[in-house]
């Protein structure tokens, strides 16, 4: 598929997503793993910054334990922190180069087989709200094009997180932010619990989590939620 | 920037420590933080019965016994609700929202009252309650530190439960000021190895990490990786050879 198209197709699959209810999270897994596919990048995650203004993980194309590292690291520092602070995009830095300015973030990354970062900033009405980082292994440059598709796929998330878009009020904002990082937490919480209850890896549970939730037509969250308060058993999941 | 506040934060807890009670401190913290006339923390999530964990002041103790006496208030909600509750002119509000409260929280003297949910992704442990003397909303600023406060609260609840002693804690709260993905997965197994709720678990694993001298989150890799796990038959932790860690 060609690019133009496949951010075409990602856009109508979220759009059919946003129309009722649906589960912040579960979409922005699915734009981060769209973005892999249309970018010439290997991994794209989406942090959030909280309403007291701390960066946090909330969606990955993967949920291997190096990448969630990486996006643990920038709680502190990294890309996302300086594109978050200063509301600009940082675009091919190359990590060789960015031990000084990223003393734990960078030397983790390079470890993890990735040459260069990018980070842009999620923006809505003056407010910046996260940022989008994308992770490169091959050397080489992303181009303009490139970089103004992730803008593209950064701005459909920014309104991914706006369920409530008639008010854009303060207040509204602050309480869909806190419910996408909280929302985070209960999946991680429920992770662990299928990973334990059906010996698998933290990938596999998530997986399983995500297609027990589209099955039954349920959103991610919701799933999370039967897990940790034991209304559905990590077993009865569907595989 | 939410460093700094933090670390405003953890100065204003050692300060209040050397003169409050145990918890008493953190109220404080709260009222001071948010320049707000009082505050106080209720224990207990949705359905539960809830109890008064702390308060700023005698006026925020007469609120809180309030609430906790009716069964209703800023507090009462925000242990059930996604996100923050107010009532910025409580003297003029809609009585059908806290019909008992309302008027004997006037009576106290409260003019605006929030309430902020205190909680660990699914585990609710409670809520913050502030309120004001005179009528008016939050600035973004207050919004902003009451939420951050809010979730040192919730670190705080749970070392309290673990033993950490009240003298330590802004020393304990500030090596982990930011929890880690890894602290809930872990939490998530510990739960289904011990077959305890992931709030139990949460405290379970804190103690332990407590009691062996070790940051929680090196403790929570380490349950992640299967290197240590929880025997439910023992009650005791054990690395992968079996023997007690």
């Amino acid at each position: 598929m060609a690019r133009e198209s496949l951010l075409i197709a990602t856009i109508v699959e979220l759009a059919d997503n946003l129309v009722d209810d649906f589960d912040v999270i579960d979409v922005l897994t699915v734009l981060s793993l769209r973005c892999v596919g249309a970018i010439d990048v290997d991994a794209v995650g989406i942090m959030l910054a909280s309403p007291s203004g701390e960066l946090q993980f909330v969606a990955s194309s993967s949920e291997s334990m190096r990448i969630l590292e990486l996006f643990q690291i920038q709680v502190d520092e990294g890309p996302c922190v300086d594109c978050f602070r200063d509301g600009t995009a940082i675009v091919n830095r190359d990590l060789a180069d960015s031990y000084d300015q990223w003393p734990v973030f960078a030397p983790r990354a390079i470890a993890h087989g990735f040459h260069s970062v990018h980070s842009l900033p999620m923006r809505l009405r003056g407010r910046t709200i996260g940022a989008l980082n994308l992770f490169r292994s091959k050397l080489g440059l992303l181009d303009e094009e490139d970089v103004a598709l992730a803008q593209g796929l950064a701005d459909v998330a920014t309104i991914a997180i706006l369920q409530h878009r008639t008010s854009l009020d303060a207040k509204v904002l602050n309480d869909q932010l806190s419910y996408a990082l909280n929302s985070r937490i209960i999946i991680e919480q429920a992770k662990g619990m299928v990973s334990q209850a059906t010996r698998t890896d933290m990938d596999h549970a998530f997986s399983r989590m995500r297609t027990h939730a589209r099955n039954h037509n349920l959103g991610l969250t919701e799933v999370a939620n039967m897990l940790v308060s034991n209304a559905l058993a990590a077993t009865d999941l569907d595989s | 920037m939410v460093t700094d506040r933090l670390m405003t934060i953890f100065e204003l807890l050692a300060q209040h420590e050397r003169t409050r009670a145990e918890g008493g401190a953190l109220c404080s913290v709260a009222a001071d933080l948010t320049d707000l006339s009082g505050a106080g923390i209720v224990l207990g999530s949705a359905g539960r019965a809830m109890t008064t964990f702390c308060t700023s002041t005698d006026a925020a103790r007469s609120l809180m016994d309030i609430e906790t006496m009716l069964g209703e208030g800023p507090g009462v909600d925000a242990c059930s609700s996604e996100g923050a509750v107010d009532e910025v002119n409580l003297p003029t509000a809609h009585m059908a929202r806290w019909l008992a409260y309302t008027p004997l929280a006037v009576s106290a003297g409260a003019g605006a009252v929030f309430g902020f949910p205190v909680r660990i992704g699914a585990v609710r442990l409670g809520a913050l309650s502030l309120f004001r003397n005179e009528p008016g909303t939050l600035t973004e600023s207050q919004a902003s530190d009451a939420y951050l406060m809010s979730s040192v609260i919730a670190r705080a609840i749970l070392s309290f439960q673990a033993g950490a002693s009240p003298g330590t804690l802004a020393a304990e709260l500030e090596r982990e000021a930011t929890f880690d993905f890894s602290v809930h997965q872990a939490a998530g197994m510990v739960a289904v190895q011990g077959s305890m709720s992931v709030g139990d678990a949460l405290v379970a694993l804190r103690a332990h990490a407590f009691a062996i001298g070790i940051p929680l989150s090196q403790l929570a890799i380490s349950i992640v990786v299967r290197d240590i796990y929880f025997d439910p038959i023992s009650g005791t932790w054990r690395d992968n050879l079996g023997s007690e860690s």
